[in-house]
């Protein structure tokens, strides 16, 4: 069953300074929409290769890219830095808008964006896993039950009741992959936040992801820069290069039939 | 590598995966992603089911607000009645404006809670996209619940300085002051509720363009101490009586529901059908305008802020 399917997505950034110059656009941009024309911005963006200088102010950080996801695939995602990774997981978890294209999932998405996700400073381990849960979506019910394994599997017992500002680097991402792995989502989005982990950590992160995708039937969508851990871990790889599906790089090895 | 490379071409891995597709779960989405999305569609029952989060939003608020602070929750009470106290020295007795012929001490709590209770939620609301810039770039969640929470906060800590009330009005009572409070304390709910939904509606508005011109942070700052000269706060409107000026108050919408609250909840105002239909439309407008352009907006503000 394929639970998520990317049809024609496109991202376009804005990549200069805000200032009066994109007041005078944003007017233009109204103006031939009145019009019923098209954005003319849309024409002028560049493709994003991060070693060319720049002119038009606008660039393409997706183009173009399709592909599909089967449950229980984990599916890694490579490329060198500025290739679009990070803003694909951020279109597939909701956090920004694609310019054009689809994205159509099936099930609840559970992310883990870079590091520092989206846990509050002032709040204590405690209180940011509930926060965490609930704005997964889980009623406060469903996060009590699953309260003992989060922390047990993040190892940071001692330290629950302080506010994570406190935490190290490591701490953070112990407990924000243990949110996110131990709540009842479908699909499982990591960016490459492992990489502070130790690596007793790594690899029970690894281990987990390999575990809930066969055992729970969740899907995971995995960036990393380490090419080994995508090579143990993934069933399949997309690789992206300015933006662009590289099309002589897409990796597939199939999982037992579903 | 330990990954055989069976697949070159994006046709071939659609095929590939086709094979194993159920054609009876096609159409059956869960999360459906484009690049806008409904004009009118306000996610009402997302935000329902969300429920637990705003609860948790409002307490955590609540709570961080006074952390590290001695006093903690008592500045809710200190601060109204030091502005109060100013206020008296400033405006009654060396101004010597006009009080509707209530207390001067009670006239100006009250105004001072009720402008409180505005302004928190709309410089709240205004700074929403800027202000949780952390927590929006990590997760998804229903963004107007922040908005929501904000405003649900505000009416909580209205609700406790309103109590601060009562004392004075007591006091006030048994030294022989005569409030003609009786059916007019059922309309307290209708201002509450319309204030606040004025100041999310501005403020939703404000935080939409907020994102993309940070200038308006600044606007915000200024506008509500000026707004507030501009809404019957420190004088009673009945004592305007250029009739020019007249009309430019009437014109802040604002200014009818700030007598309705003092009518409701002292006993003495000027309240009009005509003023408060116009606060009401106004109210209205700017929510369905507010609304659209905050859905509209919360789609690409993270790459903004
Ligand atoms: N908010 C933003 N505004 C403008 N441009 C952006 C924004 N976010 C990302 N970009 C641009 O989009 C492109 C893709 O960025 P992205 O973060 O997706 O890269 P990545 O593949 O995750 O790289 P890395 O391996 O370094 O994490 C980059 O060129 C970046 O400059
Ligand atoms: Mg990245």
């Amino acid at each position: 069953m394929i639970t998520i399917k990317v049809e024609q997505l496109s991202k376009q950034y804005m990549i200069g300074e805000q200032s009066t110059g994109f007041l005078f656009h944003d007017m233009n941009r109204w103006w031939h929409r009145i019009q019923g024309k098209d954005d003319p911005y849309l024409k002028i963006s560049d493709l994003n290769d991060r070693t060319i200088r720049k002119t038009s102010g606008y660039v393409w950080a997706l183009r173009d890219i399709n592909f599909e996801v089967n449950q229980g695939e984990v599916l890694g995602i490579v490329g060198s830095n500025g290739a679009g990774k990070s803003t694909l997981l951020k279109i597939l978890s909701r956090i920004t808008a694609p310019t054009s294209g689809t994205v159509k999932m099936k099930g609840r998405v559970a992310s883990l964006l870079e590091v520092g996700t989206g846990f509050h400073p002032e709040l204590t381990g405690r209180e940011n896993i509930f926060m965490k849960g609930t704005i997964l979506g889980m009623r406060t019910q469903e996060v009590k039950r699953h309260f003992d394994e989060i922390v047990e599997f993040a190892g940071v017992q001692k330290y629950i009741d302080t506010p994570v500002k406190k935490y190290s680097s490591g701490m953070y991402v112990r407990l924000a992959f243990s949110v996110a792995a131990h709540i009842s989502a479908d699909i499982l989005i990591i960016d490459e936040v492992l990489a502070v982990g130790d690596n007793e950590f790594q690899q029970k992160c690894i281990d987990k992801m390999k575990s809930v995708s066969t055992e729970q039937g969740k899907t995971v969508l995995f960036v990393s820069h380490n090419m080994k851990t995508i090579q143990d871990l993934c069933s399949s790889v997309i690789t992206l290069r300015n933006g662009e599906l590289d099309r002589s790089n897409i990796y597939y090895k199939p999982l037992i039939a579903v | 590598m330990a990954l055989e490379k069976i697949i070159t071409s994006s046709s071939d891995l659609k095929k590939n995966t086709t094979a194993s597709f159920d054609p009876g779960a096609e159409g059956n989405w869960d999360i459906v992603i484009g690049p806008t999305n409904p004009l009118f569609n306000f996610q009402f029952k997302e935000i329902w089911s969300y429920r637990d989060l705003l609860r948790m939003f409002i307490r955590r608020d609540f709570a961080a607000q006074y952390k590290q602070t001695i006093l903690g929750p008592l500045w809710h009470l200190i601060q109204p009645l030091l502005t109060t106290l100013f206020f008296y020295v400033v405006f009654s007795r060396i101004a010597k404006i006009s009080t509707d012929g209530l207390p001067p001490v009670l006239f100006y709590l009250s105004g001072i809670t009720c402008w409180n209770f505005f302004s928190s939620i709309f410089t709240g609301c205004s700074n929403i996209f800027v202000q949780n810039a952390w927590l929006f770039s990590k997760v998804y969640f229903p963004r107007l619940i922040m908005p929501i929470g904000n405003a649900i906060g505000a009416l909580l800590r209205f609700g406790i300085q309103l109590l601060l009330l009562l004392p004075f009005f007591m006091y006030y009572s048994f030294n022989g002051y005569d409030f003609s409070i009786g059916w007019s304390i059922l309309l307290l709910p209708v201002a509450i509720l319309m204030m606040s939904l004025i100041g999310l509606s501005m403020g939703i508005i404000i935080s939409s363009l907020t994102v993309k011109y940070r200038d308006m942070t600044i606007i915000v700052g200024f506008a509500t101490q000026l707004l507030m000269f501009a809404t019957p706060i420190v004088y009673p409107s009945s004592m305007i009586d250029s009739e020019s000026l007249r009309f430019w108050i009437m014109l802040n919408p604002l200014t009818s529901v700030v007598e309705l609250f003092r009518f409701a909840s002292l006993g003495v105002g000027t309240v009009s059908i005509a003023g408060t239909m116009y606060s009401f439309a106004f109210m209205v407008i700017a929510l369905i305008v507010g609304l659209i352009l905050f859905n509209r907006t919360q789609l690409t503000a993270q790459d903004k802020v």
